[in-house]
This record gives C-alpha cells, structure tokens and sequence, in this order.
C-alpha cells in the first residue's frame, strides 16, 4: 500500500489530503494561509498526517497545487491548477460535468470530460471581481462573519443594486448604502447579485452541462450558490467538502505518477 | 468680468473665479457626502479670497461628476470637454491629456483646441487615485509621501498583480519577505503607470503630452509614466484646476455671448444658499 499526499495552497487557505494507493481518502486538514504560504503548508501537511496516523517519510510522492505553491521550499513542482480541480471535483461526483470553482482570488469555470478532464475553461484571476475576497471585505463593511452572508442574505425582501464590479468600489457603495440606512439582508443579497451576474457571464460563455457542481469557499454561501442557480438557470451541486477539490486532485495526480 | 467654474469630482471639488486674463482666485476641498452644501462652501470661500460678491459673478458653469447639483450653476458643461479647455489655455501645444482622477482615468486627444478622442477607465480602482488610497492606508504612508518616498528606490519590486486588491496582498508578501517600502511603492507606480499608458496608447499619444488630475501630483507616478512614453509630459502648477479653469473660461465664453438683459434674467434666478439632499422639496 502506497501514500500520497495533495496539497492546496491558496491565498487564503491551505489544504492538504492524505490518500492510499486504492485512492481512499484517508485523512484532510485546512488551515488559514494567513500570509504565510510556507508555514501554512507546512502545517497542514503536518495536521493531515497526523489525522492519518502516518510520517512524511511514509509518503510516496506529494502533489501540491495552488497560488503559494511557487514559495514552498523544498520546491515543489506545480501541478495545474485546473487539472487538480477537475479530477478532485470528478473524484467526490462521477456525474460532474460543468464546473465551477470560486476561491479567494479567482473564479474559474471549467467542463469536464467523464473521466474528470478538462475539455475548457474561462478563468478569471487577474480581477477580484467575482471572487471570494468581496465577501470578506463586505462582511468587514458590515460587522458580520463571511459565514453568516449566506443566512442573512436569505432575509433578503429587496435586494440592493450595485453599479459596478470592482471590489474596491463595491466597497465604498456598500458603504454608501450602509449610511443611507439600507439593511444588511438587502445589501448582501444584492451583492450576491452582482457576483453571480459576474461569474454567470463566465459559465454562460461555455454552455452549461449537468451536473454543474460549485466549489471553492463561496459554494459553502447557500445564498449565493441560490442565486448562482437563478443567474444560469440551471440547479448546482456542492460536494460535501467544497475547499479539497484542488488537494484530492493534486493527490490523484501524483498518485498516478507512482509506479 | 468676472466668472466662475466649479468642478465636482467624486473625491475632490475645485473652484476657480478669473476675469478676462488671469484667475483670481481657487479652492480646493474633499468632496463628501454632500455635494450641494460643498459647492455652496467652496463658492462661499473662493468669493472671500477675491474679495467679490457672489452677484458680480456673470456666469457660472459647473462640471464634474456632481455638476448636476449645483443649484446656483448657469450651465453644466462635461469633464472632457471642461479639461481640454482648461489645458488648452495653459498649455496650446498640448494633443495628449492624461487625467488621473480619484475613482476614473482619463485620456484626450486634443487637435486645433477641440476635443478629438477619448477613452476612460471608471470601472477598474487600478489606475487611480483610489489605488493608491488603499496602499496607502495598507503600507502606512501618506498619499502625499507615496511619490517622494517611491523615488528612493533603485530596485522597484515586480509587482505582477493590477487588482487593487491583488496587488494590495503582493504588497504585504514583499513587505513580510523583507522588501523595502519604496521598492514596493516604485514597483505599483510602474504597474500603475503601465496600465495608464496601456489605456491612453489606444487613442494614441502624441506630444505635447500634460498630466492633470490629483495623479499629476504624485511624482513618482508622474517618473514612472514619463518612462513608458519615452519624454517628459507638460505638468499644470495646479493639476486639479484644469477642470474648473476650462468650465471658467466657458463660462467667461457664455457671458459675452448673451445679450444683457439674458444675463441679467440668468443671475435673477440664482440663489446662493444651502439646498442639501435633505429639503423636503429635494428629489432623491
């Protein structure tokens, strides 16, 4: 029996998995990268060995993927982010096919062949527009934690408009609408809007499939995954543990290397 | 003669007072919340400083982001046209304006003192004034301190992100690696400069090249943008003027058009006084 290990470094977390040769997930952690790639991976690497009740030395390879994974040291070879995505996404449901995976800094829509390829993709990762990072800074506007939006928004009776995309004047808007007495349920909502017109407009451009499967820390907002489905008109599956995808991938992949 | 021009920008306001040949008197102030009650201030404080009385004043145009809520405004006339004609009267040679604003870009082409081209970025915080709002409150240091203290650098950090906020967490990874505060200041006023250079290429820059905008008052972003065009660019004493200089001298262009008693119904109908967004006759 062989272990391989799958990380996945991001900007604002890091995961790690531990597979066998069978490929049976048999261990996770995520931690917060807090600035720090090299000490998060280490960490979270450290963690999920520890929850697998296995050493470093027992791993017979390690995949690592991710924004951070370029400052690791000892350096690790990169493995494509999409490609990690896809196959971790086709490992938790055989059925997916449209995939849509938002992370702190980008949002990345992908199709996937049955084996859990990718067939296409339109990425966005130069623009905070549409990624997770607005729903902390609005959370930060509002006085709430990102785990809340969700439910908050869902009291939502008149979601508020937003006239642009940009996260830095979302920010000031959102401000506005706080001075001018809008409630949070409604600018909330109406900034789940606006990222779901953002990220819909991607989907949209690469004819959506079913399954379409959300992932990624924003597809743990039931509001915003709520309005995901109303922009693209299709119904969304989220996996159970929304943020692996990239680590189970990246494991998967280096598994298949060890022979 | 004496006219008025008043320029309402998202985050900054500006007013000019000149007669026929040199302006009198300016005042520039944030902008706020409130921009009626603003424009009555700012008016209120440049009519002081020169000394007139508000009724002296011919015409008065207004331009700007909020030139629709000046009540005692005569005329609104739009920012591009009112900054071309502001440059124009410092600078005639001038066919390129960069204008950096606090929330939006700008870039005009200028042929025989008429406005010829145009492009704008308002959608994206990278390029403007609010970038470097948000480094600066990020890295600690002042706006006005964020050009000086880039120029010391002689190694700038290569900063790949042009996101605000991308950019912004590039910056605090360089500073925790150890890099210096004016080698990540240089390396954002290049990126800055870079994208700002990329936008105004499209109508296609031609010398004389002037820079307007609170942007034009940011040397190192000034330096940085130099570079890519390849010379130096034509700097306004006051960059933030242009805009209400140009609605100023239209003004001026509007009062001798009209006969007397045009004038005189024009000015009988404007009050100087404190309308806000709060009166009960007010419409949101």
């Amino acid at each position: 029996m062989e272990y391989i290990a799958g990380l996945d470094v991001g900007s604002a977390f890091s995961k790690a998995v531990i597979v066998d040769s069978d490929w049976s997930l048999l261990a996770f952690d995520v931690r917060p990268t807090s600035g720090n790639f090299v000490l998060a991976a280490d960490l979270v690497m450290r963690e999920a060995l520890h929850k697998a009740g296995l050493s470093k030395e027992d791993l017979s390879n390690i995949g690592a993927c991710g924004l951070g994974v370029p400052f690791l040291s000892p350096a690790f070879k990169k493995i494509n982010d999409l490609s990690c995505h896809s196959r971790g996404t086709h490992y938790l449901l055989q059925s997916a096919r449209t995939l849509i995976e938002v992370g702190n800094q980008s949002a990345r829509v992908m199709k996937m062949t049955p084996k859990g390829k990718v067939a296409d993709s339109v990425v966005s990762d130069k623009c905070a527009a549409g990624s997770g990072r607005i729903l902390h800074i609005i959370a930060k506007v509002l006085n709430v934690n990102v785990e809340e939006l969700g439910e908050l928004s869902a009291k939502s009776v008149r979601p508020a408009k937003f006239t642009t995309n940009c996260a830095v004047f979302l920010e000031t808007e959102a401000i506005s609408r706080v001075a001018e007495g809008t409630p949070k349920e409604d600018i909330i909502a109406g900034l789940h809007k606006s990222i779901a017109a953002k990220i819909a407009a991607m989907v949209l451009r690469l004819r959506v499939e079913p399954d379409c499967v959300m992932t990624g820390g924003i597809a743990l907002n039931g509001g915003l995954v709520a309005m995901m489905e109303k922009e693209i008109g299709q119904s969304i599956r989220v996996p159970e543990q929304p943020l692996l995808t990239g680590a189970i991938g990246a494991a998967l992949i280096a598994a298949e290397k060890v022979n | 003669m004496f006219v008025a021009g008043i320029d309402i920008g998202s985050t900054i306001t500006k007013i000019v007072i000149k007669n026929e040949t040199e302006i009198l008197s300016t005042v520039i102030t944030r902008t706020g919340a409130e921009h009626r009650r603003m424009a009555l201030q700012v008016m209120t404080d440049a009519l002081a400083n020169c000394d007139l009385s508000f009724e002296s004043l011919e015409c008065i145009v207004a331009t700007g982001y909020g030139r629709i809520n000046v009540p005692f405004a005569d005329q609104q006339v739009t920012e591009i046209t009112c900054h071309m004609r502001g440059v124009h009267w410092l600078f005639p040679t001038v066919r390129t304006i960069i204008d950096v604003g606090g929330q939006d870009s700008k870039g005009i082409k200028v042929k025989d003192g008429r406005q010829v081209d145009f492009i704008m970025n308002d959608k994206c915080a990278a390029g403007t004034g609010r970038f470097f709002e948000v480094i600066g409150d990020v890295l600690g240091v002042k706006l006005e301190e964020i050009g000086p203290i880039s120029l010391r650098s002689e190694k700038p950090a290569d900063i790949s992100s042009l996101c605000t906020i991308f950019a912004e967490q590039e910056a605090l990874l360089r500073l925790s690696e150890g890099t210096s505060v004016e080698d990540i200041l240089a390396g954002l006023l290049k990126a800055n400069a870079a994208r700002i250079h990329a936008m105004v290429s499209k109508i296609r820059i031609e010398k004389d090249v002037a820079m307007t905008g609170g942007g034009a008052k940011n040397i190192g972003l000034v330096k940085a943008l130099e570079q890519k065009i390849g010379f130096p660019m034509v700097l306004p004493p006051e960059p933030l003027i242009t805009g209400a200089l140009g609605a100023a001298l239209i003004a001026g262009e509007t009062a001798r058009s009209l006969r007397t008693e045009e004038l005189r119904a024009k000015k009988e109908k404007r009050r100087l006084e404190a309308v806000t967004f709060f009166d009960k006759d007010s419409v949101r």
